[in-house]
């Protein structure tokens, strides 16, 4: 008798997981179900991703969203594993196109709408085409000062890289840490490696990476070898912390804005965390080159791409451009992540945002005429690393931290590109 | 009392047999689906050079385990894990000795002692990472007691750099596995006759050599339990590291089923990937069996 029941609960589970598993992709009615795959951090809250949901839904009626969250900040990796379990996205917020275009799984934009709405259409384009709208930039790096702490030394913000070691040097002597680092995250530990080559090597080859791509340059010719150097003299004059391969990412930036040290390399979402009470104490300038020009690693970023999978791509892209275009995300995004806003026709007043000076003098770099380059290992467009690479580029920083093999450790990062793009 | 007749013990033995076939059958089942089916696949996938962003894969022979063997990335991470295994199992399994030794009563108090040893057991790697963390950080728990107390004038970078991470990670992992440990030689302590103990006591026989002579090695049989499964579990062992240092500074602290992650996910080699945990499955049964034939061994020997 008892295996009746157990026969009949074990059916109604299988039926039950069966219609649990099953997504048609439309929930009736004409309404498509689409799922969304988002991060968080703790500017992109969970409210933030549900209220620019609704607002964007009732842009683009006829669309239900099933918001998925991505368990760190790595969404690739994230995006990757769904793809592995056959559950790629119909959205995916903030991803790097280069990873899934190869394999046909993204929808480009079209070009007509991109053209009208953004100021730099072409900014995240992959072989000609948008994945993913330019909605905002970052500069990745500047360098976040102290301005009580370069007071106290008596120093000024540097203009080339001589007067960076020599206020680095003022700092040390007045028993201030002079550079942050927080070393244990690999992305923040590569910051000021990405500073170094953006600013030394790109800046006087802007198509470097894709020179690399062709084969014509690699990481161990003379120059990358000679601007990387300056990152052991950075490591080997004890201008970081000894211990900042132990410092996570968050307590970085805790340090920096309680006046452990005094500079701060970090991407322009930094200024989402700098406190507003004590917002006037900090200042910003570029990652600073030999001879003192301006060199600005810029990175434009974006809102959703679409996946070429969708049951709905016509759905999908309607909801994507409706969020894309909304001030109401930007607003968020400006205040809350650092984002410069890339929207046609708008200045930070259509947004109705309160930013703070520094945000103002960071921004200006971005607004200025100057020499951009792509960011390297964050660029989204045909200057992004091959995948995987970025890892490499990461350890290698962390690696540097503590050998002085220059060449060794870009040695092993040319090998890794050419096992991956072989 | 009522007498059964053969032909109805026989039915109720046929019907017995029958309920425990499909209990047997649905573990068959179960291990089918969520071992045996994703290690044949896993297997097969290793002999391709299957991308997870490429809609085909073509068969590539034994080219991924060529590549595994040249491998220094692979090399480094095996050799990080098998100190990291070697390491903890002796410190899990010496100090899982001591604490069955201390907890050996029956007394309310012991028991709660007892269920303190085992809690990091039963919590998550990666909640036990989070905590671990935030006592290991640079800015972290210990090293502000460490330079409160005036035992360093500098905050130390346990997991900064490469060799006190690998040191720090032991002994969070040893701290895991403790409990499991305590548990297993506690039971093990449990099933020796008190007699024993008792007629060495009246030998003249003193408490060390009472432990080396007689509750050492009545213990054998758990430290064959204990030794193996704290081996296999650093082997394969992946979320305490990727949320204590991700594998870092630098790689140094990779274990091997981090670089398999890292290798599917970021670099989208599946098929390597697949390769690359093969040799891991392969060199963890070889130890297992030899840890196991070693110390069985000597339990019969006894």
């Amino acid at each position: 008798m008892i295996r009746k029941p157990l026969l009949a609960a074990c059916l109604a589970s299988a039926l039950a997981l069966t219609t649990a598993c099953s997504d048609s992709g439309s929930s009736g009615g004409g309404e498509s179900t689409l799922t969304y795959l988002t991060f968080e951090t703790p500017a992109l809250t969970s409210t933030f991703w549900n209220d620019s949901i609704a607002s964007a839904q009732q842009q683009a009626p006829g669309v239900k969203i099933n918001r998925i969250t991505s368990p760190n900040t790595d969404r690739d990796a994230y995006a990757k594993q769904l793809q592995a379990a056959g559950q790629f996205p119909d959205l995916l917020q903030s991803i790097t196109p280069a990873n899934f275009v190869g394999a046909g799984l993204l929808q480009p934009y079209d070009q007509t709408w991109v053209n009208a709405n953004f100021l730099l259409p072409e900014g995240n384009a992959l072989k000609g085409k948008v994945y993913i709208p330019p909605t905002n930039s970052q500069v990745i790096p500047q360098v976040f000062y102290n301005r009580e702490l370069f007071a106290k030394a008596n120093v000024a913000p540097p203009k080339n890289w001589a007067e960076f070691l020599t206020v680095c040097d003022k700092l040390k002597a007045a028993g201030i840490n002079p550079i942050e680092l927080g070393g244990a995250d690999p992305f923040a530990a590569g910051m000021p490696l990405v500073g170094i080559i953006s600013a030394d090597v790109l800046g006087k080859n802007p198509n470097w990476l894709r020179d690399r791509y062709a084969g014509k340059v690699r990481f161990t010719d003379d120059n990358v070898v000679t601007a990387v150097e300056k990152y052991r003299t950075l490591v080997g004059n004890g201008y970081f912390d000894k211990g900042a391969l132990g410092v996570k990412y968050a307590d970085s930036i805790t340090r920096f804005t309680g006046g452990k040290s005094a500079m701060y390399p970090m991407g322009s979402w930094f200024l989402g965390a700098v406190p507003k009470e004590t917002a006037d104490n900090f200042g910003v300038f570029p990652w600073p080159t030999d001879d003192g020009s301006l060199v600005i690693p810029f990175t434009v970023g974006g809102s959703m791409a679409i996946s070429a999978k969708s049951a709905d791509i016509p759905g999908a892209t309607r909801f994507a451009q409706a969020w894309s275009l909304d001030p109401k995300n930007l607003k968020a995004l400006i205040e809350g992540d650092g984002a410069f806003p890339m929207l046609k026709d708008k200045t930070l007043d259509d947004y109705g945002v309160t930013v703070t000076q520094v945000f103002k003098d960071s921004y200006q770099y971005v607004t200025d005429q100057n020499t951009k380059v792509s960011s390297i290992s964050w660029a989204t467009n045909d200057d992004a690393l091959p995948p995987g690479v970025n890892n490499d580029f990461y350890a290698a920083s962390q690696a540097l931290f503590t050998s002085s093999d220059v060449r060794g450790e870009l040695g092993k990062l040319d090998k890794a590109w050419d096992t991956v793009t072989r | 009392m009522t007498r059964t007749s053969r032909a109805g013990r026989k039915n109720r033995a046929g019907g017995e047999n029958r309920g425990l076939f499909g209990f047997a059958a649905v573990a068959f089942g179960l291990y089918g689906c969520f071992l045996v089916l994703p290690l044949l696949l896993s297997l097969r996938s290793s002999f391709t050079n299957e991308n997870p962003l490429r809609a085909t894969s073509s068969f590539v022979g034994l080219d991924n385990y060529r590549e595994a063997v040249g491998d220094e990335q692979l090399r480094a991470s095996l050799v990080f894990t098998l100190i990291l295994a070697v390491g903890v199992t002796v410190a899990a399994n010496v100090v899982g000795v001591l604490f069955a030794m201390m907890l050996n009563r029956t007394t309310l108090s012991y028991r709660v002692m007892r269920t303190v040893a085992f809690l990091p057991q039963v919590l998550s790697g990666v909640i036990v990472g989070f905590v671990w963390q935030t006592i290991l950080t640079r800015d972290g728990l210990l090293n502000s007691v460490l330079q409160r107390v005036g035992l360093t004038d500098e905050p130390v970078a346990w997991l900064g750099s490469p060799n006190l991470a690998l040191v720090s990670i032991g002994v969070v992992v040893a701290w895991i596995l403790t409990g499991f440990t305590t548990v297993v030689y506690l039971a093990a302590l449990q099933n020796i006759p008190l007699e024993l103990n008792d007629m060495a006591a009246l030998d003249g026989v003193n408490r060390r050599q009472r432990f080396t002579r007689v509750t050492w090695p009545m213990l054998a049989p758990g430290t064959t339990i204990s030794v193996t499964i704290s081996l296999i579990t650093v082997l394969k062992l992946y979320d305490v590291i990727a949320v204590l240092t991700g594998g870092g500074p630098a790689d140094s602290t990779q274990s091997t089923a981090l670089y398999i992650v890292q290798l599917a996910f970021t670099s989208d080699r599946f098929g390597y990937a697949s390769s690359v945990a093969m040799v891991l499955l392969g060199l963890s049964a070889v130890i297992a069996l030899s840890v196991t034939n070693v110390l069985r061994r000597r339990e019969v020997n006894l």
